[in-house]
């Protein structure tokens, strides 16, 4: 069983907290596969889920704001777990020191990106928070898919931050011209690299959402929410269709067709779930989209993300959750919370009880 | 701090590049304990290179003369030119002993967001000396990042029909091992693949 799990992918052994949001102190042993944290409302689940994500990928999901993650009336916070992935093991301690920037090592070695965690130790997460990626407006579905294009086409992984830099300079370009301070000629390289990267940019988009929207319909449908379906609308971009639209773009000195405007749709049953949706049926389709990318990553060999799954049980029927728990079977570990210890319709592989900053297995 | 000095000191040594102030205060510590001759030495050294180096006046390069020893030196390639972004960037390829031919430096990248026009650059000195005649082959090896790759096409768009202009190839470090690739090098040398 172990031996298995091992070879699962990313599993996280021990966690070791210090004056983290609610936990003063925390040391606690986990299991590979299912575990489950179960405590009432405002024991710190949300907390604990928070620091096992802090401690893979270096920020919380919840805030950018790190000065939050540091306990009331305390200076700084440590987090710091132990975990087995395939290639062996990885140690990462994050320290959060009031009014200094954050530290991140990982085995030891100070890391100059967080950005390498992402590709290190994949960790996938649910929030309810995450429900925005339906309801929100079109940048937050394009940060997504782009967040899925970094970990599904790793060669791929720096083209939505050079196109942003190439769109960043090409506006500067555009205002210049426009307050008379440089000539349309000046333009041309900036007009390449935007339609180059941009070009690149939409074929990834395109190809990552090929890859997740079968799997999506998949998971979707074991969950009860039948035909999802993921839907890119890219308008192509060239040089001639950036020339057309350039008195437009100097006169607002910014660039007006690109990924960067390209809209992502998210359906289920025909229609878009923006729209059309239930709260409950756009909180199914991302946790389908979580499961979906979770499972085509498990069938790579850098093996099973981490699956940090934060109050996904609550809404959804008795069904459902059977459903979901059969997926998540197949996956690696799942961190998953709930009000009660009994809200699993299986038995987790670990029961984490979490009361006033302490939590302990059951 | 102490010292109305040591503060400027410290503020003076966190302009350099990838000097924070932590680093800046332990300089200044240290600067302050060594013997007198050999701060001095440093002042010295600082105010000689701003003295007596300057940009050569034919490729940019930095020279203590009117002209530098790679455009002086008559054994050297006068048809081919490589372009590059730095001073820094001829040593690298000096360093190779492959490119018989002479630099240009520009003396950076086009960057709008950073004010860097066409006009900043050593751009328009490139062109006159196509324009004098000789050079058949402009190798452009500005950086292989985005900037960098503007520029190049920037300069490619100005030299057609004046020169051949050709561009440094990107793919995998020699006598290094794939595993240790990145993905983004990895995939670009794939995609620029030769028939064997």
């Amino acid at each position: 069983m172990e031996c298995f799990v091992l070879s699962r992918g990313l599993t996280v052994r021990e966690i070791t907290l210090r004056d983290f949001r609610s936990y003063e102190r925390l040391e606690l042993e986990l299991e590979g596969g299912l575990v489950l944290v179960a405590g009432p409302n405002g024991a710190g689940k949300t907390n604990l889920v928070e620091a096992v994500h802090v401690g893979t990928q270096a920020f919380s999901p919840r805030t950018r704001a790190d000065a939050q993650l540091i306990r009331f009336g305390c200076d700084g916070a440590r987090v710091a777990l132990r975990a087995e992935r395939r290639g062996g093991n990885a140690a990462v301690e994050v320290t959060i020191i009031r009014g200094e920037s954050k530290r991140a090592r990982l085995n030891g070695a100070p890391l100059s990106a967080t950005d390498q965690l992402r590709s290190e130790l994949p960790t996938l997460v649910f929030t309810p928070d995450r429900l925005v990626v339906i309801k929100g407006g079109p940048a937050v579905r394009r940060a997504y898919v782009d967040r899925t294009l970094t970990r599904l086409l790793p060669t791929r992984a720096n083209l939505p931050r050079t196109y942003g830099e190439a769109l960043g300079q090409r506006n500067a370009c555009l205002r210049k011209i426009g307050l008379g301070f440089s000539s349309k000629e000046a333009l041309a390289p900036w007009n390449e690299q935007v339609v180059t990267l941009g070009s690149s940019l939409q074929a990834a988009r395109l190809r990552s959402i090929e890859l997740l929207s079968p799997r999506f319909a998949d998971v979707g449908e074991a969950l009860g929410l039948p035909d999802c379906k993921l839907e890119y609308s890219a308008e192509p971009l060239t040089l001639e269709s950036l020339e057309r639209r350039l008195a437009r773009d100097l006169e607002r000195g910014t660039t007006s067709a690109g990924p960067h405007l390209d809209e992502v749709v998210v359906l289920a049953k025909g229609l878009e779930l923006r729209s059309f949706g239930s709260q409950g049926e756009q909180r199914t389709a991302v946790l389908a989209l979580l499961l979906a990318e979770a499972e085509l990553l498990t069938e790579r060999d850098t093996g099973a993300p981490l699956l940090l799954l934060d109050d996904v049980l609550s809404e959804l029927d008795v069904g459902r959750r059977e459903a979901l728990i059969g997926r998540l079977r197949g996956l690696g570990q799942t961190i998953v919370t709930a009000t009660s210890d009994s809200a699993l319709p299986a038995r987790a592989d670990q029961v984490i009880l979490v009361n006033e900053g302490t939590a302990r297995t059951a | 701090m102490p010292s109305p000095a040591i503060e400027n000191l410290v503020a003076q040594l966190t302009r350099l590049p990838s000097i924070g102030q932590r680093t800046a205060r332990r300089l200044a510590f240290h600067l302050l304990q060594v013997p007198k001759e050999e701060a001095i030495a440093l002042a010295e050294a600082i105010v000689d290179v701003k003295e007596r180096v300057h940009f050569c006046a034919e490729c940019g390069n930095l020279t203590e003369e009117e002209l530098c020893s790679i455009c002086l030196d008559q054994r050297r390639d006068r048809h081919l030119l490589c372009v590059v972004e730095q001073p820094v960037d001829v040593v690298s390829l000096e360093r190779t002993h492959e490119f018989r031919g002479l630099y240009h430096v520009l003396g950076g990248a086009l960057s709008p967001l950073d004010g860097v026009e066409p006009r900043d650059l050593r751009i328009a000195d490139l062109l006159r000396r196509i324009d004098a005649g000789g050079v058949e082959e402009v190798v452009i090896a500005t950086n292989p990042n985005m900037t960098g790759e503007a520029t190049a096409s920037y300069i490619a768009d100005q030299l057609r029909g004046r020169a051949r202009v050709t561009r440094l190839a990107s793919g995998l470090p020699v006598g290094g091992d794939l595993e240790y690739a990145d993905e983004v090098t990895l995939g670009r040398a794939l995609e620029g693949r030769r028939e064997m």
